[in-house]
């Protein structure tokens, strides 16, 4: 009996990092709102990571920072926020495989759907969603979404 | 002196096989060269033994007990079919370990080890292992482009007004 008990223990503490993240009760997602152009040049220290990124792939000159939020997920609850300019963003916590957490993610302006897209964030990973191009004159917005690198939310 | 013979007849087997202490050996050896009887029992005793020694040694010799090698095969096939979890008992059971001084100790180090290794191997495991990060995209208002890099990782999700516009890339 003594012994039963032993590996009970035993099992429970070599689970734990595991049943930790079976739970996902929570995950957090961080999201940043900028509006990038080419008038002028420079970013928000904030954006230092996604300026890395982004930087790589687009010809922007300068990216300035217009909301940084993090929000926390619980499954299957939306979470909406407002995003500039006057659209909607609704985020769900769909799934969770091992410590990529899937997320539905709705932008809505005025009522009407603009975007409906599943992504998979993974600790320190982030998406972008920007567009559409800057007219003459303006900038454009990107929604950048990303996940704190943490094991546990 | 019957009274004494009698009792000295007692110890004879035992002084026959030496298993006497120094007191009854001298006891009987005090006696033997006054008792013939006793003598002649004692004598009666080597002759028997010799009478029965020689056959038994040569079957010895002869027969290889092939029944005595079989029974002991079948004990160690036995013990070879011990279960998972008695096994590992059974190797406890046989290292110093299982006193408990030493198992208490040593299990709780193992467990300490395996709790700071774990998360880090877990991470590890974890680490993003496919390429795509977005599983579909919808839209009825906009063209959608997804640009995905694993170096630098980058994952963009693109609106376009129409199908002539191409991406501001650089």
């Amino acid at each position: 009996m003594r012994r039963k008990a032993y590996f009970f223990v035993i099992l429970v503490f070599l689970l734990s990092p595991f049943l930790g993240g079976v739970a996902f009760a929570q995950v957090q997602v961080r999201v940043r709102v900028m509006e990038a152009s080419n008038a002028g040049s420079g970013f928000d220290s904030s954006l230092r990571d996604l300026h890395d990124q982004l930087g790589s792939l687009f010809s922007f000159s300068s990216y300035r920072l217009l909301k940084d939020e993090t929000v926390s997920l619980s499954l299957n609850q939306p979470v909406s926020l407002p995003i500039p300019p006057e659209r909607s963003l609704e985020l769900t916590f769909i799934n969770q495989n091992r410590v990529t957490a899937e997320i539905r993610v709705k932008i809505t302006r005025s009522g009407r759907d603009l975007l409906t897209t599943l992504v998979r964030l993974a600790p320190g990973r982030s998406v972008s969603i920007g567009g559409p191009n800057p007219k003459r004159g303006e900038g454009t917005i990107i929604t950048a979404l990303s996940r704190p690198k943490t094991i546990q939310e | 002196m019957k009274r004494e013979c009698s009792s000295i007849s007692e110890l004879l087997d035992k002084y026959f096989d030496q298993e006497v202490t120094p007191e009854e050996r001298s006891l009987v050896e005090d006696h033997l060269p006054s008792c013939p009887a006793c003598r002649s029992a004692l004598l009666s005793m080597g002759n028997l033994r010799n009478l029965i020694k020689s056959p038994v040694e040569e079957a010895v010799e002869r027969e290889n007990f092939p029944w005595v090698w079989e029974k002991i095969e079948r004990g160690i096939q036995q013990e070879e079919k011990l279960g998972l979890w008695e096994s590992v008992w059974s190797w406890l059971d046989m290292i110093s370990l299982r006193k408990k001084k030493i198992l208490i100790p040593a299990v709780a180090a193992v467990v300490i080890l395996i709790l700071i290794t774990a998360p880090l191997l877990y991470e590890k495991m974890s680490s993003y292992p496919v390429l795509s990060v977005v599983e579909y995209v919808e839209s009825d208002t906009y063209n959608v482009m997804i640009y995905e890099r694993e170096a630098p990782q980058v994952t963009v999700i693109w609106l376009f007004e129409g199908p002539d516009e191409e991406p501001l890339t650089s």
